[in-house]
């Protein structure tokens, strides 16, 4: 029989255990968010940093200078992004959007018309708001990196994380021209070992699908490159669910008040049962 | 000022059974003393019901059915004030109204809750669920993404195996060639409000069935068999206050989890809002990889294990089916699986066993191997049932107590 | 104990309740469709009036010659309410026009009776609802009139003047719907 006494501790320990368990799950299904990266096999990780206002601003910056004269957030306001990326709206309107007739509160529809687009690149590009619920931040992430020359497709272009995609690669100045290429990679046995000739030197073999930026031609260095995707895609991921910091702020205040409500309902329930017992 | 308001009482429950209808079903409703865990998923079930009801309406002043739905949910989601904490509310509240109901389902299973004389309160339980998973299926085309339009789609072609009438039975379930708006706005009519209303007269039938003969506890007690001079039950407390304060902690517990589902990931890792929803719907692209919501999954996997068609559809529905039988099958003369022999708690590991399986197997795509586990498990699953008259003979159960 | 649960377990309602009750106010998408409205008005001729819409109502914008101005005066024993007390009156004794400019008078179109449409008829001659009509609106479903500045007369169905809507003039920006120039 378990003793009265320790009844409030055993349902809030077993809540707190409920909790971290929880939250270990949660953590985990985050990493693994999105869908698997095709050719490129497992996604480059991406951690958004929703908090980071500079970063946000620099990826609303990078998206409107560069996507938004195809894609469309169709589902996005102009102000509510000024609003939450903590930008006035007057240094927003006057800095980042070209088209005089679009008012503050509208949706962001895009510059395009989706009939128009379907028949200039074969498919219309879609809508971006929510790639990243769709796809995954990781996905997007990745895919944005992973563009090489390829003379058979129709710009000039392929992605291993998307292959045939029809998007030109339209951050090639900013990257440097990537191509696939092959590399001498050692040959590693079942039980780790390296292969070696006789004399002691490793044996290579030739292994192709290693993606290479030629130097010189991007106007910005990898490390530069990579961050300026990384504010993008963290953009991205807040166009995808702006509420969120929102709502897991509500959340923490909502989860502790049931655990007090339940300590609380423990402890008139056990003053209840002494009736009788 | 008082003598007043019992004045008023008094006129009103002369003419409306407040009272006795109160003393009957609450302060004076004997519960056996003693349960478990188990027996508060019931509660929690009418709760999440609560909850469903009063988020769906207010979903429905922001919904807009048939080709406008997609948008409709994402100007909810961004543009109404906490449209966001209604929405995730009702998509919480539907997983979580399958994993009570599974637990509460396998509560009468472990404890023999559909013995005489509690048969009808069985059978309307399952028809709840029969309903539920119909009520589910409709709310999930509602924001017309990919998984709705093509999940829809399966299910929809499920009932074209129908011979001759199949393929009109399609065409007029859709009321178009092929699903379009039509299809939505009428599914939309019976997610908001006929089964709903179904819904709510077969808990209420479910309830007042339950209320009629006595609910059980774990030991299947009779408790009715030792009553004081009153005729009440010695084993039992009044169910107001004692149960519902009991139900209060569960209540917290629940709500507890509910909330952290529902502000840090509402989507479940991909298992409550399928990714794939997030696009909308397009009937010349299908996404890679369709799968049901998780509280279908092992009826899809027992669906799948079938190579036939209609011997798939005919699988899936008796293994639904086949639960409305169980106060027939068991032939123990004990209730509860603490007493019942060997052969029983085999059998209830196994079938939790299968049931788990299958439901894991519903939610990744197909293989040789997976393929091979699935008809295992089917097998198994229905040989729980269905060997059941057997083993519940002939098997060696404990003496049951006489009190609790 | 009862006591302590209950008051806990009853606090927490009305922040269950603020999700539901809060999702009623209006929308981004409302509050993007009944945004403010601009027109240049210097477009409009004198003795002119222009129709904007603005949350789905008609709104007059009139440019006044002087001379319009100054026989203001001459209908006054006509009027109900000629300084308009029985209302709102967002921008009282600033101007004779009743709005923010001396020149432009800005009026919600809207017969201040049942709601219909009243028309403008500004030319200063004899009418058959009036034979001293010195300009102004009269409303053909039942035949209330108001002065060139929306002020309604007496011993018609409208009871009040026509409303005059937040509004403010930049240059010759003309913005309805917003009191201060926020942007």
């Amino acid at each position: 029989m378990i003793s009265i006494k320790k009844l409030p501790i055993k349902q809030v320990s077993m809540q707190g255990f409920l909790f971290l368990f929880i939250f270990f799950i949660y953590f985990n299904l985050e990493a693994a968010e999105g869908a698997p990266c095709k050719d490129y096999g497992e996604c480059d990780e991406f951690k958004h940093s929703l908090k980071d206002m500079s970063s946000l601003q620099s990826g609303a910056s990078t998206f409107l200078t560069y996507c938004y004269g195809c894609h469309s957030l169709e589902y996005s306001r102009w102000n509510r992004v000024a609003k939450d990326l903590q930008i006035p709206e007057e240094i927003f309107f006057d800095n980042l959007i070209f088209d005089p007739s679009i008012k503050p509160g509208d949706l962001m529809a895009g510059s395009m018309s989706k009939e128009e687009s379907a028949e200039w690149f074969g498919v219309a590009p879609p809508d971006l708001t929510l790639v990243t619920r769709l796809h995954g931040s990781d996905w997007v992430y990745t895919y944005l990196r992973t563009f090489y020359e390829d003379s058979s497709k129709q710009y000039g272009v392929n992605n291993l994380v998307y292959p045939g995609a029809a998007m030109p690669n339209v951050l090639a100045a900013l990257q440097g021209n990537q191509q696939l290429t092959c590399k001498q990679v050692p040959i590693i046995a079942n039980n780790g070992g390296e292969k070696r000739d006789n004399s002691g030197n490793p044996v290579t073999k030739e292994k192709c699908g290693f993606l290479n930026v030629e130097e010189g031609t991007g106007s910005l260095n990898q490390e530069e490159f990579d961050l300026l995707i990384y504010d993008l895609t963290n953009f991205l991921t807040y166009v995808g669910d702006p509420d969120k910091v929102e709502r897991e702020r509500i959340g923490w205040y909502v989860v502790f008040f049931f655990i007090i409500f339940t300590t609380l309902s423990s402890l008139l329930y056990r003053e209840y049962q002494k009736d009788y017992h | 000022m008082a003598d007043n308001i019992a004045k008023v009482f008094n006129w009103v429950n002369h003419r409306l059974p407040i009272q006795n209808t109160y003393e009957r079903h609450l302060s004076k409703h004997p519960v056996p003393k003693k349960v478990n865990f188990w027996y508060l998923f019931g509660a929690l079930a009418a709760v999440v019901l609560i909850i469903q009801i009063v988020s769906g309406i207010w979903l429905i002043m922001l919904y807009t059915p048939g080709e406008a739905a997609f948008s409709s949910i994402e100007y909810m989601m961004r543009d109404v004030d906490y449209g966001w904490a209604i929405r995730y509310m009702h998509t919480t509240g539907a997983s979580m109204f399958f994993a009570v109901v599974y637990l509460h389902m396998f509560r009468g299973l472990l404890y023999g809750s559909y013995q005489k004389p509690k048969e009808l309160v069985w059978i309307f339980g399952c028809t709840i669920y029969l309903a539920m998973m119909a009520e589910g299926f409709l709310g999930y085309v509602l924001p017309y993404g990919q998984m709705s339009y093509w999940g829809a789609q399966v299910i929809i072609s499920l009932f074209g195996a129908l011979p001759y009438i199949g393929e009109s039975l399609e065409l007029w379930i859709r009321g178009d060639y092929y699903i379009s708006g039509i299809t939505v706005n009428r599914f939309f009519a019976l997610h908001v409000v006929a089964l709903p209303l179904v819904l709510i007269a077969l808990v209420f039938l479910h309830l007042i069935a339950l209320h009629e003969v006595g609910a059980g506890n774990p030991e299947g007690v009779d408790i009715e068999a030792h009553t004081d001079e009153d005729g009440v039950p010695l084993d039992s407390v009044p169910f107001f206050p004692y149960k519902v304060l009991n139900a209060l902690v569960g209540i917290g517990v629940f709500m507890t989890v509910f909330a952290i589902i529902m502000f840090f990931f509402p989507e479940g890792g991909g298992y409550f809002i399928e990714y794939a929803n997030y696009e909308e719907a397009n009937p010349l692209v299908t996404p890679d990889h369709i799968a049901p919501v998780w509280y279908y999954s092992p009826y899809y996997s027992i669906l799948r294990a079938v190579p036939d068609k209609l011997g798939g559809f005919a699988a899936m529905g008796a293994a639904v089916a086949i639960f409305f039988v169980v106060p027939w099958l068991d032939r123990s003369k004990v209730a509860s699986i603490r007493y019942k022999g060997i052969l029983s708690k085999i059998a209830l590991v196994l079938f939790g066993i299968s049931f788990l399986t299958l439901g894991y197997l519903g939610t990744v795509s197909v293989t040789e191997h997976r393929k091979t586990m699935g008809v295992i498990c089917t097998f198994i699953y229905f040989s729980y049932f269905l060997l059941m008259p057997i083993y519940t003979s002939i098997e060696k159960t404990k003496p049951v107590p006489d009190r609790l | 104990m009862i006591g302590l649960t209950s008051a806990f377990g009853a606090a927490g309602v009305p922040f269950a309740a603020t999700p539901f009750i809060a999702s009623w106010n209006p929308s981004a998408k409302a509050k993007a469709v009944g945004a403010p409205v601009k027109v240049d008005v210097t477009k409009i001729d004198p003795g002119q009036q222009i129709q904007i819409g603005w949350r789905k109502q008609p709104v007059f914008v009139i440019r006044h010659s002087q001379e319009a101005i100054k026989n203001l005066e001459s209908s006054l024993s006509k009027l109900a309410d000629p300084n308009s007390e029985a209302i709102e009156e967002p921008y009282r004794n600033m101007n004779p026009t009743r709005s923010k400019s001396p020149e432009y008078t800005v009026l919600v179109g809207v017969c201040t009776h049942l709601g219909c449409s009243p028309k403008f008829f500004p030319e200063v001659e004899p009418k058959s609802w009036d034979a001293s009509w010195t300009g102004g609106y009269f409303c053909p479903c039942h035949g209330s009139m108001f002065d060139l500045v929306g002020r309604v007369f007496k011993g018609v169905p409208a009871p009040t003047n026509l409303k005059v809507p937040p509004h403010n003039f930049k240059g010759n920006i003309l913005t309805i719907g917003e009191d201060e120039e926020m942007s």
